[in-house]
């Protein structure tokens, strides 16, 4: 997926993509630092140099993020801190050193959670309500009177597919069913900033794209979504804006090619299909960024995959070349440019969260 | 805003404006009294607070019946003439006779049922919160810590004054039916201004222990251990060491120190307080000051400490 079909630039009001600036701290997060211009002076979550321990160990390390708007996937393998940190955004727990800011309310401050919907990845509720009730019960917590929170209840049920589901009592519900509660009562005040911790987990391949759309649209209505997941092809699906923890800190953060770029020590993988491959594999080897070049076997020797540096400079090359010398490009596929792959040059190993 | 909730949940705008964190906490109130009310064991309980009434109502009325009506008469036990008078003097200890110790006494043996009652409750309104982990459902809505741990105290408040201050008010209206209802309402007005302080007192001191302990504790058995040892292993110990040692040893009994502030409330003289010898008012008013101090240091400490750390 390039940049230019990431759902946030298509649903974002102004046309800009842009929705997270972070500062990396360490070393190596400032290698792979990115700072992206936002359309809003203010951001919509703040985090300042905020760290935080549990006893002795450390879960946030200086972690500097602003978001402003869109979708943002969160991933990091276990440990990394992602919950810590989406817990710290909606106020449940209070940072060691630094600030968290909605709007410029700290996050520890319940009025700044008018602003913000956390879906938990536990599901721990009381198991004799309907599911109906739950909700109701929450829409009251948020300040509803009894019409209202019934309408909107009834509201947030209908957009989670749960309306006629709903009075079920929650100790009968699949995983799935409780990850669409969970996901009702995160959305009955209508926040700017919807938290969502791992909200795909157990639900169905027909439940999780009803979901997915369902996220989309809500960043198509100007909300800010932040979500953690380990399911990285459906986070893709979704978005190709990440922010990637490693170890309590933000290791990347940005549009998958914009960090993919910065990983000079792991050169891009391409595949190419095109009319003469033989012609093409002598012009790249020309090239001062592409590293090698192999050509498929016999006895339809028509792709080639080429490790290149620099892939913007590499892409350039490529286009010009492409033109020169009429090349039929008929597939260009960048091979380790996924979440996945990312995730495993940032963190060594597999990537497997 | 509103268009944004407009296009989001698909309703006519709504123009109203939520209520603050303190309309949260009477939702959450009223929801902890929906979850404790679907289980029978409470119902039992409550049952069982209603016999004490019960008990309290018909005797109270038995008592004015026979002063009035057979207090000359004389009936034979075995042979023996008694005399009708004498046959209610076993509910001479309960003094059921519309006074301030009447009140205080039917609160004394209300609170049985009320530690119960409330032991069991705590693990249920705030130690499965913590121990379930479903506090951050609560927390995640526009409301602060202390609005949580006031809507729960809100709804322990309720079920102490169900059991403890309505039917003792119940007894005073009674009484006033029994005797000369005009003068007694009247007179003892100040009786029911004592009944509602008594119960004010309770509201106050048991619901802020019962969300202390809850909240340390977390589960039922542990949580009803640690009541017994406050009602009922204080009580003994302090019972024995107030009469041998030192009256102000009963103020480690709680259930005394509030039945002597209840007492207070109520105007009775100190002298008339059974079993003697007591320790004084201001000192049962210190004891009870105190432990509602240590249980809102205990849960400001803690609700600032309120971290969701699964």
């Amino acid at each position: 997926m390039t940049s230019d079909q990431h759902p946030m630039f298509s649903v974002s009001p102004s046309g800009t993509a842009p929705s997270v600036v972070a500062r990396p701290a360490g070393a190596a997060a400032n290698q792979h630092s990115l700072h992206i211009p936002h359309h809003s002076s203010e951001p919509l979550l703040l985090f300042e140099q905020v760290s935080k321990w549990y006893g002795s160990v450390l879960a946030l390390n200086q972690v500097t993020l602003s978001l402003t708007g869109g979708i943002t996937g969160l991933v990091g393998a276990n440990g990394a801190g992602k919950s810590t940190l989406l817990r710290m955004a909606n106020g449940q727990l209070k940072p060691t050193l630094g600030r968290v800011s909605v709007h410029g309310i700290d996050t520890w401050d319940w009025r700044a959670r008018r602003l913000v919907g956390y879906c938990p990845d536990i599901d721990a509720f009381y198991e004799d309500l309907s599911g109906r009730r739950f909700v109701w019960v929450m829409a009251r917590l948020c300040g509803y009177t009894r019409t209202e929170s019934t309408r909107r209840t009834e509201a947030v049920l209908e957009r989670v597919g749960m309306r006629d589901r709903a009075d079920r009592k929650l100790r009968g519900y699949s995983k799935g069913m409780r990850q669409r509660v969970k996901l009702a009562q995160a959305l009955l005040h209508d926040p700017e900033l919807l938290i969502l911790d791992e909200p795909l987990s157990g639900i169905d391949p027909i439940g999780r794209q009803e979901l997915l759309e369902v996220f989309q649209s809500l960043a198509a209505q100007g909300k800010c979504l932040l979500i953690s997941s380990h399911e990285l092809e459906a986070l893709e699906k979704l978005t190709n804006h990440v922010a990637i923890m490693a170890r309590g800190r933000i290791a990347a953060v940005g549009t998958l090619p914009q960090i993919r770029e910065l990983l000079d020590d792991h050169p891009l993988s391409v595949r190419i299909d095109v009319d003469r491959p033989r012609d093409l594999a002598r012009l790249l080897l020309a090239v001062p960024e592409v590293l090698s070049v192999d050509i498929g076997k016999a006895p339809e020797p028509i792709g080639l995959v080429v490790k290149a540096r620099h892939p913007k400079q590499f892409f350039q090359t490529f286009s010009r070349l492409v033109v020169e010398h009429q090349l039929e490009v008929r597939r260009l596929e960048p091979l380790d440019e996924s979440v996945h792959d990312i995730l495993g040059y940032l963190l060594g190993g597999s990537g497997k969260t | 805003m509103a268009a944004h909730t407009d296009n989001l949940l698909r309703y006519r705008p709504w123009r109203g404006k939520p209520h603050g964190p303190l309309y949260a906490s009477v939702a959450m109130a009223r929801v902890s009294l929906l979850l404790m009310v679907r289980r029978r064991l409470l119902w039992g309980l409550f049952a069982l607070g209603l016999l004490v009434f019960f008990f309290f109502f018909y005797a109270q009325y038995l008592v004015v019946w026979i002063t009035n009506q057979l207090a000359t008469e004389t009936v034979r036990f075995a042979g023996i003439p008694v005399t009708i008078g004498n046959l209610t003097k076993f509910f001479d200890r309960l003094a059921l006779n519309g006074t301030a110790h009447t009140f205080g006494n039917f609160i004394w043996y209300q609170g049985y049922v009320l530690v119960i009652l409330l032991a069991l409750a705590g693990s249920v309104l705030v130690g499965n919160d913590f121990f379930h982990g479903s506090l951050p459902f609560y927390l995640s809505k526009p409301i602060g810590r202390w609005h949580y741990v006031l809507g729960k105290c809100l709804a322990i408040g309720v079920f102490v004054n169900l059991l403890v201050t309505l039917p003792a008010i119940g007894l005073w209206v009674e009484a006033g039916v029994l005797y000369d209802w005009q003068t007694y309402y009247l007179d003892n007005f100040d009786l029911l201004l004592g009944i509602l302080g008594y119960g004010l007192v309770l509201t106050i001191t048991l619901s802020l222990l019962v969300v202390a302990t809850a909240v340390w504790v977390r589960r039922a058995v542990p949580m009803v251990m640690i009541w017994m040892g406050l009602f009922v292993f204080l009580r003994m110990l302090g019972d024995q060491l107030g009469r041998e040692v030192d009256p102000r040893w009963r103020l480690i009994d709680l259930w005394n120190s509030l039945y002597l502030c209840g007492l207070s409330c109520l105007g009775a003289e100190h002298v008339t307080i059974r079993p003697t010898p007591q320790p004084e008012y201001w000192e049962a008013w210190m004891m009870v000051g105190t432990v509602c101090g240590v249980c809102l240091l205990y849960l400001r400490r803690r609700v600032q400490a309120v971290e969701i750390v699964s």
